[in-house]
């Protein structure tokens, strides 16, 4: 079902292909499109003139040329149902941060920067071509780092350097010219990093036959920067390309992905074992193989990490613009007074339980972290209370040292089990639905004591583990698809698991939500860190001493605790991919 | 031709060093093409220099002194005088850069060069063209003959089965293929061709020349090819002592688009000079 009004705000060096890639296919699937887009370029303006007078439905595209600062006011206008965000980090940040709680689909396609991976093994002169066109043709959106194994850099310098001197910058028009200019905005920019990138020690090496004036910068090469420095951790600006030379592959994949952006990046080897190793290890969205820059409208373009979220190109772009249908349409949930600091800071303390009436509970649980029952780091347990009002068990009082710790066990976990066939991750899923099967009557006990019948109750205990087995199965269906397209070469669409999922569970059917958020992101590779249902932990738990001699290590975490308290950790928690929240509206 | 290139030792390490990506250089080559279109005044420059790089050439079986006579006059005289003097260029001695002639008619070559008043080399085929598949000590006879005859190029024919077998020899100019094959000069080929010259230069600080031959009948593609050179190798390569084009209906094309940029119009086959 298609999304209903997009909104699109558009960085001050877009180009005009990368525009039309976002607004087609929304137009293509039936949404409208507002734009905001800088007012220096009167391009939009008149394409939105061309679709106004396709006389039977004006108003699809829209265009307002105006500041950056109008970008949130756009977005939170009521009608709009999806942002498409393209352009910096800091103001895709800002834009996040004044549309949560409303509501709003959120795309975002962040920072330009690519990365070039050159082995020994590569033809040094068609790289250097490459780098041509990625950094200093039209084509490419943003800098270039390069990555250089050292056993050819002297040879690939020399011959990037005498390239750079044939290269003419000039006026766009100017069919003789190589690269144009994108604005007196990005030529300060572009002028301030290589002033910082000297200043700490770098070597900058600038060629070409540029006009002097002032939008039009040479194109640049900076070498010998220390990796340490802030220079090599910020953005590299058009037309500047950053270069560092790499000992072994392993150095490489792992300077490559040492960095906070994940956009796209090529690797150049005419040994296809090592491209496509080089290019498997490398956290980006795309990854081009002795090529650089290839687009095709029919292949999904996006990226990972800080690079955003949001695909396009492919049928991915198409499913942006789209959203199952019965989905609500917005409803602003933000409550008024949602105070971002304080929140879920301090854990408000449990009182004590009352007298204890009734048979003594079981010991306290501990916390699910890293296969097995460990204490928590507070060392304090709070008590759970059935639908009577009596205790039913202690648990324990999870924080941050916890979440911490959970998190790095997930980690740990993770390669293993990414790495593991569809066909073990289903089995294991099976196993742990035959588990809850066994335990059907303890659960069900446990369920009537929160106050669920005992029908329901075992209903409930039979739906987990037959959802368990559904993911089981789904398990198997996913995978990497080949695709063909209009490039010389093939296209491999790989689907990879995340990394650390955190979930927040709902409060509401404690064990069949825990176990349904549970099975699909195990089923796809990923290992969890969840917080169970507040008011009834226990079922969660029961399930975990099954988890503990089933399931490796550190796949799933439970973490019990005050709620808002642990989903403000998990949130503020760097290394988890992504977070799933159910719960109150804060 | 200028200073003799030295040579060096055989290295064969460096050959098993070379990589090439052809993808990447389908690329280079179809951006070529497209990318340095030049015009109006430039283009005519452009055409000019790429007269100068021409080595004139005919090896038809049936070359007899008369067709040889005119060739030659032609490689005096390119482009019609009239034309020449129309963009000021009548007195810059623009000749191509050679005539190209089987051995049997170097002498003739030679005769009605001199009788022109002209000096410009005449190069011979030699060596069992266009094949190569005759006796080393034929081949070698027919260079001899051939220099004695009067000419100072020689278009040598490697002996395909020694490269196959990796056993090589060394020359100052190295040539796409004889222009007798199928798939003669084209790009891709070109550019890995220009690299490794590139390459060599680099390592040993000698120049070799380059030439395309076969197939390159239009002055669009003329001018691509000169922009390839200039692209990858620089100025130093586009002269005549590094660089030239084996052609024969490459310079009627040529002058045809003089012609339009002279007078505006397109001329007919018959207004032109034979060649």
């Amino acid at each position: 079902m298609r999304t209903g009004v997009i909104g699109l705000i558009l960085p001050p060096t877009f180009s005009f292909l990368e525009m039309m890639w976002r607004i087609c296919p929304a137009l293509a699937v039936g949404c409208t499109v507002v734009a905001l887009v800088p007012p220096a370029s009167p391009t939009p303006l008149l394409l939105a003139q061309l679709a106004g007078e396709l006389g039977s439905f004006p108003g699809i595209l829209n265009v307002i040329s105006g500041p950056a600062s109008l970008g949130p006011i756009l977005a939170s206008q009521p009608a709009i149902q999806k942002v498409a965000f393209c352009g910096a980090l800091e103001e895709g940040r800002v834009l996040r941060r004044s549309l949560a709680g409303e509501c709003v689909e959120l795309g975002l396609a962040l920072g330009m920067e690519s990365l070039l991976l050159l082995t020994d093994t590569a033809d040094v002169d068609s790289a250097v071509e490459g780098v041509v066109d990625a950094a200093w043709s039209d084509r490419g959106p943003g800098g270039l780092r390069l990555l250089i194994q050292e056993s050819v850099w002297d040879e690939f310098m020399r011959r990037l350097q005498e390239r750079m001197q044939r290269l003419r910058s000039g006026p766009g028009l100017d069919g003789a010219v190589d690269m144009g200019t994108r604005g007196a905005a990005a030529c300060d920019l572009a002028q301030r990093f290589v002033h910082e990138a000297q200043s700490q020690g770098a070597q900058v090496f600038q060629a070409g036959d540029v006009p002097p004036k002032r939008p039009f910068y040479p194109p640049t090469l900076v070498s010998n920067l220390p990796p340490a420095s802030p220079c090599a951790q910020a953005e590299v600006p058009w037309p500047v390309v950053v270069a560092s030379p790499f000992r072994t592959a392993k150095e490489a994949l792992a300077m490559a992905n040492g960095t906070p952006r994940g956009g796209s990046a090529s690797v150049w080897s005419e040994r296809l074992g090592q491209a496509l190793e080089l290019g498997y290890g490398l956290r980006m969205g795309t990854v081009w193989i002795n090529a650089h820059g290839l687009r095709d409208p029919s292949v999904p373009t996006g990226g990972c990490k800080e690079s955003g979220c949001s695909w396009h190109g492919g049928p991915d772009g198409l499913y942006e613009y789209l959203r199952p249908s019965g989905t609500p349409t917005r409803v602003s949930c933000l409550s008024k007074n949602m105070n971002y600091d304080t929140f879920g800071l301090a854990v408000p303390p449990t009182l004590p339980a009352g007298p204890e009436i009734g048979p003594s509970p079981a010991p306290p649980y501990g916390l699910f972290v890293g296969g097995r029952f460990q204490a928590p780091g507070a060392r304090s347990s709070r008590p759970i209370q059935d639908a009577s009002g009596n205790l039913h068990g202690y648990v324990a009082e999870g924080g941050a040292k916890d979440i911490r710790g959970a998190v790095e066990a997930a980690h740990q976990a993770a390669p293993g089990w990414a790495g593991q066939s569809p066909g073990a991750r289903a089995g294991l899923l099976w196993a742990l639905a035959a588990a809850l099967e066994r335990r059907k009557s303890t659960l069900a006990s446990r369920l009537e004591r929160q106050g669920v019948e005992l029908k329901a109750a075992e209903a409930e205990v039979e739906l987990s583990a037959r959802r368990l087995r559904a993911w089981g199965a789904q398990a198997q269906a996913q995978g990497h698809t080949l695709q063909v397209s209009g490039l010389r070469g093939p296209v491999l669409r790989l689907r990879e698991p995340l990394g650390v999922l955190a979930v927040v569970c709902p409060d509401e059917w404690p064990l069949l939500a825990f176990v349904s958020l549970l099975a699909p992101a195990l089923a796809c590779g990923n290992t969890v860190v969840m917080v169970p249902s507040a008011a009834c932990p226990l079922l969660a738990l029961e399930v975990c001493q099954d988890m503990a001699t089933l399931f490796p290590a550190g796949l799933a975490n439970v973490v019990t605790g005050d709620q808002d308290h642990l989903t403000r950790c998990l949130a503020l928690h760097q290394d988890v991919q992504a977070l799933w929240y159910f719960g109150s509206a804060q | 031709m200028s200073a003799r290139s030295r040579g060096t030792e055989l290295d064969l390490s460096w050959i098993s060093k070379i990589q090439v990506n052809h993808p990447a250089v389908l690329r280079r080559a179809e951006q070529i093409q497209a990318r340095r279109t030049v015009k109006k005044e430039w283009q005519a420059a452009w055409l000019l220099k790429a007269v100068t790089f021409i080595d004139l050439t005919t090896l038809s079986g049936d070359d007899t002194s008369s067709n040889i006579q005119r060739l030659c006059y032609k490689a005096k005289y390119p482009i019609r005088e009239d034309l020449l003097k129309a963009l000021n260029m009548h007195d810059k001695g623009i000749t191509t850069a050679a005539v190209c002639v089987y051995p049997a008619r170097v002498c003739d070559a030679v005769q009605a060069l001199k009788a022109a008043g002209c000096s410009i080399p005449v190069a011979s085929v030699a060596t069992g063209f266009p094949a190569g598949q005759t006796h080393l000590k034929t081949r070698l006879e027919e260079i001899r003959l051939a220099v004695e005859d009067g000419a100072t190029e020689i278009d040598v024919v490697i002996n395909r089965s020694l490269v196959l077998t990796g056993q090589w020899e060394g020359s100052d100019f190295i040539k796409t293929s004889t222009g007798k094959e199928t798939v003669n000069a084209t790009f891709p080929v070109a550019i890995v061709m220009l690299r490794a010259i590139r390459d060599f230069f680099w390592k040993t600080g000698n120049k070799i020349g380059f030439k395309p031959a076969g197939g390159i009948r239009s002055a669009k593609d003329s001018l691509a090819w000169l922009s390839l050179v200039k692209e990858e190798l620089g100025d130093e390569w586009l002269k005549p002592e590094l660089f030239r084009i084996g052609a024969s209906t490459l310079l009627s094309d040529i002058e045809r688009q003089i012609y339009h940029h002279v007078t505006g119009r397109y001329a007919a086959y018959h207004d032109l000079p034979m060649s």
